[in-house]
Formats: C-alpha cells, sequence, structure tokens
C-alpha cells in the first residue's frame, strides 16, 4: 500500500528584472573604486549608509552633492551566529557570523554583514573590525546592502570599543 | 461625534498544527470563522463586512489572497479588505474592523487572520527566492543580544521563557506545540539556531486562523468583550540611533491605548496579557516597553514566577506565538485570546476573575506596532 | 456621518514606464506635492494609510520601504493595504470618522515594469484550481466581453509605473484647507464571487451595490473616473452605476490606478470642473472587486 498523496508540489516561476536606483548605481561605482560612501542630510547632519538618497527623518532629498566618504573600518555593534535554514535556492550551508557594524564617519550601522578571520565563540560587541575587499562586486549588487565588492569584515586587531560606543547602535 | 461602543461576540480558531493538510487554505480559514461565528450565534449572512489579514503573500506564493478567498468567505455582493502590516498584521487587522463599528460604517464585521505555512516556505519568502535568507529570528537575534548585554539579564531567561509558555500550550486545545516535560536544561540543550536563540528558544511554523466577530452595542450579546482601546504605530525601520530594543513606536502605542482605557498603571490594573513574543527574551524586552517593568527589570518579573499563569500578571496563557505561529493570524490570537479571558470562555487556561486584557502584536523590524483593551464590562 | 472631504491629490506624471527610482523615491514627490498644494506638512498628518503589492518587487514588505516617505519618526499612526490605494482612501475615510483625527493621507504605488504583469496577476486566482491554468488578465477580458457581446479586446491597457497621494480632511479643517473640498458624499466597496463560472459576466453585481451604497444615484454626475481596462468594461460599469459617461484608463499603474481614478473625481471638484464627480476602483479577475466614491462641491 503505497501513502496517499497529500502534497502536490507546484513550482510557480515568475522573473524580476533587478533595476538598481541611480543612488545605488553611484554607490556601487564608488564601492568598486574601493569607497564606501553614505548621504549626510544637509538638515540634521546624519550620515546615512548606503546612501537613500533621502533623509527619511526630515524627508529631505539627498545626491551626489551630500556624499561624504565613510572608513573601511568600523565598531561591531551587535551580531548572530546564523545556521542556515535549508530552502529551495539557499546556498548557504555552514554556520556563519552576521553582525550589525557601524562605520567611521557613518551614523548609523550597515546590517547583516559577515565576519570572518576569528572563531566565532570570539565574535564579541564593541569588536573593531575592517573590510577585506576583493569579492565579487557583480554579487549581491541588488541595489541594496554594500554589494559584493567586500568579500567580508575581520578582526582590525585594535581595542575593543567601550559599551557607551555601540549600545545605542544595535541597529 | 462619539464613536460607537465595540463589542467581540465570536471567537473562533483553527486547530493550529505544522501541517493542516485535511483542509485546503480556504477550509482553514472557514475552520475558524465559522467557530467565530457560532460563538456569535451568527450565521455567514449576519456578517456586514470582511477584514482579512495575513504576512507576506510570497509566503504562500498566492497575490492578495483575498481575491480567491472571497468565495469562502461568503463575501459575494460584501465588502472585503485585507490588511498587511507583518508580523504585527493579525493585530492591526482586528484594529482596522473595529474601526468599521465605531465608526458607524458597518455594525458586524467578521475579522480573520491566517497563514498556511505548510503551503509555501516563509524562509524563501522573507529572502524574496534568494539565497542567504536568515529568517525573522536571524534579523532579531541581535537586538535580542543588545538586550542581554545592556540588562544583565542571566542566560536562563530566555529558556526560561520557552518552558513557561510551551507549559502553557499544554492547557490550550488549539496550540500547535505540545511539549511535555520542559525543562530550562532541556531548552538550554538545544542546538542554536541564530544565537543567542535555541531551536527550543523560538517559534513553530504553523498552519492555522483565528477570527473574530465584532458588533455595536446594538449587536451585542450578553457575556462579550468590550474594547475600551486600539492603537497602532509604525516608525522607520532602520536610522541612526533607532533602538530595536526598546522602541518608541511600541512605548507610544502602548500609551495611547492604555489612555483610551484609563490605564494609568499597566502592571497592577491589568489582568493578563498577551504580547507578541515570538522568540523567548522578547518577553522580558517587551515587558518592559509596555509598561509593565521599568527598563531593564523585565527579566526579572520572569525570573520570580510574575509572568507565569499562577503569577501577579501572567503572560501568554495560551502559549503564545512560541506555541503557535500561523503568522498572520499570531497577532489576532493575542487579540482574540484576551477577549476570551475577559469573557470567561479560556477554557484550562482562564485566569479567574479576568477583567481587563491586553492584546499586543509587532513586526517588521520592530517597527510595527498593535494594541488593544478589552473588558468584560462597557466603556 | 461626519463630513470629510479629499482636500488634495497628486498623482506622478501618466505613463511612466522603466522608473529607475524606488518606490519610495518615487513617492517623496506626490506626498510633498500634495501637501504643499494646501500648505501642509507631515506632521500634520493624525493617520496615514498607505497601499503597495509585494509580488510587484518580487520581495516581500515593500510597505516598509515606503514607510520612509511618510517621515514616521517620532513613530505614526499608520496602516497599509495590500490593495489599490482607493482602498487606502476608505480606511483613511473611516478612520476620520472617528472624530480625534482630522486629516489624513492616503498613498500607494506599485512598479510594473519590472516582471511580466499578466504572468504575475495569473497567481492571483484561485491556487488549486484557476493558478495553474494561468490565466492572465486579458484571457478573463476576452471572456467577459463575449459574455457582453462585445469584440474581445486583442490588448490591454499597458502596465505603467506611478505613484500617488490624497489628502482627506473633516469638517472645518477641510474648509480651511482648501476652498472647494470635494466632499465625500459617499463611498462602498464590494467583491463579487471569485469564479468567473458563478457570475453572470455581463453585469457587475458588486459595482451595482457600491455604486447604490455610495449614492451615485443621488443626483446627476458631472464626470466619472472608472477603472476601465477595456471598452467592454466601462459598459458593464456605466450600466451598474446608471452613468451615461465615465473616463477608463489609458494606461494600468497596478495598485495606484484606482486611487488615480478616484483622486482624479476628487480633483475636479476641488478645482471646479464639477461639483458632482464619481471616482470607480476595481479589482481581480472581470472586475471582481469595485470600489465607488461620490464627490460633491
Amino acid at each position: 500500500m503505497s501513502e496517499p498523496v497529500r502534497f502536490v508540489s507546484q513550482k510557480v516561476d515568475l522573473d524580476y528584472k533587478v533595476v538598481t536606483s541611480p543612488v545605488a548605481r553611484r554607490f556601487d561605482e564608488q564601492m568598486r573604486a574601493g569607497r564606501i560612501t553614505g548621504h549626510k542630510c544637509p538638515e540634521c547632519g546624519l550620515v546615512y549608509v548606503p546612501p537613500k538618497g533621502f533623509c527619511p527623518i526630515d524627508c529631505v532629498i539627498t545626491d551626489e552633492s551630500n556624499e561624504v566618504e565613510v572608513r573601511d573600518a568600523g565598531t561591531l555593534t551587535s551580531f548572530t551566529v546564523i545556521t542556515p535554514i535549508q530552502y529551495q535556492g539557499q546556498e548557504e550551508k555552514e554556520e556563519y557570523v552576521l553582525a550589525n557594524i557601524l562605520l567611521d564617519g557613518a551614523s548609523g550601522t550597515i546590517g547583516q554583514q559577515r565576519v570572518e578571520g576569528i572563531p566565532h565563540s570570539e565574535v564579541r560587541m564593541g569588536m573593531r573590525v575592517k573590510a577585506v575587499w576583493g569579492g565579487d562586486p557583480n554579487e549581491g549588487s541588488r541595489g541594496w546592502g554594500l554589494t559584493g565588492a567586500i568579500k567580508h569584515w575581520e578582526p582590525s586587531g585594535e581595542p575593543d570599543e567601550p559599551k557607551e560606543k555601540y549600545q545605542e547602535h544595535v541597529l | 461625534m462619539s464613536s460607537e461602543r465595540v463589542a467581540v461576540v465570536g471567537c473562533g480558531q483553527t486547530h493550529h498544527r505544522k501541517v493542516r493538510d485535511d483542509l485546503s487554505m480556504a477550509g482553514l480559514l472557514r475552520e475558524a470563522a465559522e467557530r467565530a461565528l457560532a460563538d456569535a450565534q451568527m450565521d455567514w449572512k449576519d456578517v456586514d463586512a470582511v477584514v482579512i489579514g495575513k504576512a507576506p503573500d510570497p509566503f504562500e506564493g498566492i497575490m492578495m489572497p483575498e481575491i480567491y478567498l472571497a468565495d469562502a468567505l461568503g463575501c459575494a455582493g460584501k465588502p472585503i479588505m485585507r490588511v498587511h502590516t507583518a508580523g504585527s498584521v493579525g493585530g492591526s487587522t482586528a484594529v482596522v474592523a473595529t474601526h468599521l463599528v465605531s465608526s458607524g460604517v458597518r455594525e458586524r464585521v467578521l475579522t480573520i487572520g491566517f497563514e498556511k505555512q505548510s503551503e509555501g516556505d516563509t524562509t524563501w519568502g522573507l529572502g524574496g527566492g534568494r539565497s542567504g535568507s536568515v529568517g525573522a529570528g536571524g534579523y532579531f537575534a541581535p537586538h535580542m543580544r543588545a538586550y542581554i548585554d545592556r540588562s544583565g539579564a542571566p542566560d536562563y531567561i530566555g529558556p526560561a521563557v520557552a518552558v513557561k509558555d510551551r507549559r502553557n500550550a499544554l492547557k490550550n486545545p488549539y496550540a500547535h506545540l505540545k511539549l511535555e516535560n520542559l525543562t530550562i536544561e532541556t531548552v538550554m540543550e538545544s542546538p542554536y539556531v541564530w544565537e543567542p536563540v535555541r531551536r527550543l528558544e523560538s517559534c513553530p511554523t504553523s498552519d492555522g486562523a483565528a477570527a473574530m466577530v465584532l458588533t455595536n452595542e446594538k449587536g451585542a450579546t450578553e457575556g462579550a468583550a468590550w474594547v475600551h482601546g486600539t492603537a497602532i504605530r509604525s516608525e522607520l525601520g532602520q536610522f541612526p540611533g533607532r533602538d530595536p530594543v526598546n522602541p518608541r513606536g511600541g512605548r507610544d502605542c502602548a500609551a495611547d491605548v492604555y489612555s483610551q482605557a484609563g490605564i494609568t498603571d499597566p502592571f497592577n490594573e491589568v489582568d493578563v496579557a498577551e504580547i507578541y513574543v515570538p522568540f523567548s527574551w522578547y518577553e522580558p524586552m517587551w515587558l518592559e516597553n509596555l509598561g509593565f517593568a521599568a527598563e531593564g527589570d523585565g527579566w526579572k518579573l520572569v525570573e520570580k514566577g510574575v509572568t507565569d499563569i499562577t503569577g501577579e500578571l501572567p503572560i501568554n496563557v495560551s502559549g503564545g506565538v512560541l506555541s503557535s505561529n500561523p503568522i498572520g493570524a499570531s497577532g489576532m490570537l493575542r487579540f482574540l485570546e484576551v477577549a476570551l479571558q475577559v469573557r470567561g470562555l479560556a477554557g484550562e487556561h482562564q485566569i479567574d476573575g479576568a477583567r481587563t486584557g491586553v492584546g499586543h502584536a509587532y513586526g517588521g523590524a520592530s517597527q510595527f506596532f498593535a494594541m488593544w483593551v478589552v473588558r468584560n464590562e462597557k466603556p | 456621518m461626519r463630513d470629510v472631504a479629499v482636500v488634495s491629490f497628486a498623482p506622478s506624471e501618466p505613463g511612466l514606464t522603466g522608473v529607475e527610482e524606488t518606490e519610495t523615491q518615487l513617492l517623496f514627490p506626490v506626498i510633498n506635492e500634495a501637501l504643499a498644494k494646501i500648505g501642509i506638512t507631515r506632521k500634520d498628518i493624525g493617520f496615514t494609510c498607505s497601499a503597495s503589492c509585494d509580488y510587484l518587487a518580487g520581495a516581500p514588505f515593500a510597505f516598509v520601504q515606503t514607510l520612509e516617505a511618510t517621515g514616521a519618526w517620532p513613530p505614526i499612526s499608520e496602516s497599509h493595504v495590500e490593495m489599490d490605494g482607493a482602498w487606502a482612501l476608505y480606511e483613511a475615510w473611516v478612520r476620520l470618522q472617528h472624530g480625534d483625527v482630522d486629516v489624513a493621507l492616503a498613498f500607494s504605488s506599485g512598479i510594473c515594469s519590472r516582471a511580466d504583469i499578466r504572468e504575475v496577476l495569473s497567481i492571483q486566482l484561485d491556487p488549486y484550481y484557476l493558478a495553474p491554468l494561468w490565466l492572465d488578465p486579458l484571457s478573463f477580458g476576452r471572456l467577459q466581453a463575449e459574455a457582453v457581446g462585445q469584440e474581445p479586446p486583442t490588448q490591454a491597457p499597458a502596465y505603467t509605473d506611478a505613484a500617488a497621494a490624497v489628502v482627506l480632511a473633516a469638517g472645518d479643517r477641510a474648509r480651511e484647507l482648501v476652498d472647494r473640498p470635494a466632499w465625500i458624499a459617499g463611498i462602498d466597496h464590494r467583491t463579487d464571487a471569485h469564479y468567473p463560472g458563478v457570475r453572470d459576466l455581463s453585469k457587475s453585481e458588486s459595482a451595482r451595490i457600491a455604486g447604490q451604497q455610495a449614492g451615485v444615484d443621488k443626483a446627476p454626475v458631472d464626470v466619472a473616473y472608472l477603472s476601465a481596462q477595456y471598452p467592454h468594461e466601462g459598459l458593464i460599469l456605466m450600466d451598474a452605476l446608471g452613468l451615461t459617461h465615465g473616463y477608463g484608463l489609458a494606461t494600468n499603474p497596478l495598485m495606484v490606478s484606482g486611487l488615480i481614478q478616484v483622486g482624479t473625481a476628487a480633483d475636479a471638484v476641488i478645482k471646479g470642473d464639477a461639483n458632482r464627480s464619481v471616482g470607480h476602483a476595481s479589482a481581480g479577475p472581470c472586475l471582481q472587486q469595485n470600489l465607488v466614491a461620490v464627490f460633491e462641491a
């Protein structure tokens, strides 16, 4: 006796064109040249990395004239070690670290950044990290995130920052 | 103008399970809706309007499923609206439904939230079909780590919440997870999924639906729950200095709804609360955010057993999101369970003499909030 | 009911396609314009309702992004419908009935140029029985044209990219903000059954009920803007609403079309081009779901 059929798999295939906005495109060009840029809001002075093309707080449009460069190093403010859930299309198989990082010169963190070159059990809040460039810039550039130009982040060896420096930058 | 009073006269939910392969999507909604209608002593034809909520459409792979569900929900010739506010959607759907009645626009509204996770893939949906989707837990884990770091809470607090909610679920016939003999040790031995959160500290994936019938005063039946306040708040998901651990949107939402209900001391004036805790550490975090505990003190209530079913402020006595998570229904279940409590109909997990209940849901990057206060008496 | 009016309306430039900006970037100028027209700012808004669709972008949480166009800090009272923006306007109208809020913003956005929308819309159907057939909107249009004895269309209006915003205000606040508020004399929405097989496709019962509830027939209508994609949809809707004339859709920016038709009808009253107008929005196969709003000077 065979089991009764309870599920029939119906896979729907829809194609979407990924369009990067002019702001994201400019950011990507800068990343390919090894520069991490943001937009500084002319009203509140906050520096958004990656740039959005506007300040969501003041609702002011920003453009290249508001562009500032930030350092490719910063402070890890919080993190998680992910055990990847397996689903159709998932390529991640091994555990990995995802961290929020406050770059030097930026007002807010960049989220979900890979940190490598350190045992997972030694990753900690307040740890200083630096970018490891040389990734494939065509990977992961969907108009958000930091594009693939940075492979991942690794400890910079500088002393850890105290709690006051990172605890207001969980996100 | 003054608003119409709103009564919760019908509550219905499915038996939430990992897979409800005995029912289609429409059948799942009807199981909850028919139970709510029966509770309200109503029939489909008595319903003026339907308000339906669910989480992102890519979770089941159907665009605007309410278009198809209109038939099963008896909507031909009637209005149906679809709400979507991420995880908070079950709560905000109930709020939209409440507004339809309190505004005087409709008299009898059926509101329903659902998710049939077994007929799709949530993690796939969250990633828009791309690799590297970390799921909600992966997104929230750094926030929970920050809470632990900031509050100095001992590591067993999260596991303690996981044990408490699963014990409560054993008393709730509708709950999905039925984990007997769970202890803090067994939770702590379960593997990390998104460290610092372990598998047993995370919500399950469930199929399920929740439905309520709301009426104006004219349509109210004996033993109804009365809505004393509703509030929603949205805040930007990410900007420099935003605090996802104790977000202002949640604080403002709570302050708004308490003020409508005349609550000045939530810890002492609320008899029972159902708050949205999909990962264990959110219980102490939201206890602080919603004003039940001072900042940094939420975990102490957990440690002292204050939030147990026998404690001074029972939280998630239904088993909560940690025991059943049909996402689009999860927020509505919080609202529904406190309505059941003040109606005295919660069965084995009833809190004796519960008069004031608070329902809460959150979503997105801890940026969408919905709450209500219900009582056994008219406002 | 409390007197509530549309006091401002701003759509993006008609016929946009291949837009490179994000939905949020599309929304910024239309929200700015809708507010600037009446001299208020985002801080004056007491309730916001947004509308968008995840399947246009092919990623979840379109509304999380578009929230960034609202200035939601400090946090705001906001909700979202996964429906055409006309239903966001409806929800805002309901919210304004309560008396504690006087000004509301409703907006929607949709970028259709990043996928084959005919294909995408076929997963809007019953997943068990209809979706596997990959019935697309043009096929449904042809089916319905046959039902009313009209030549089946060979083409649908182009799916385009758009954003639109309306500001609603109650009572005296509306009178302060604009000379001629477009008072919402009636607004209602209804659905028909989803299965085309159980409906009389030559008629729109849901549009008829919505029109009657909104009071379309209570007085003559100067102008009507209908979300009709094909000539036969225009005929069915005019019949259902008792109208002799109505403007249909030249292009179809999904999620925004209805809000644009309803907003344009309101704008005709605000501008003094009409004293009584009708706006209509639709969703689902063969005009399954319909919303009708009547505006009066």
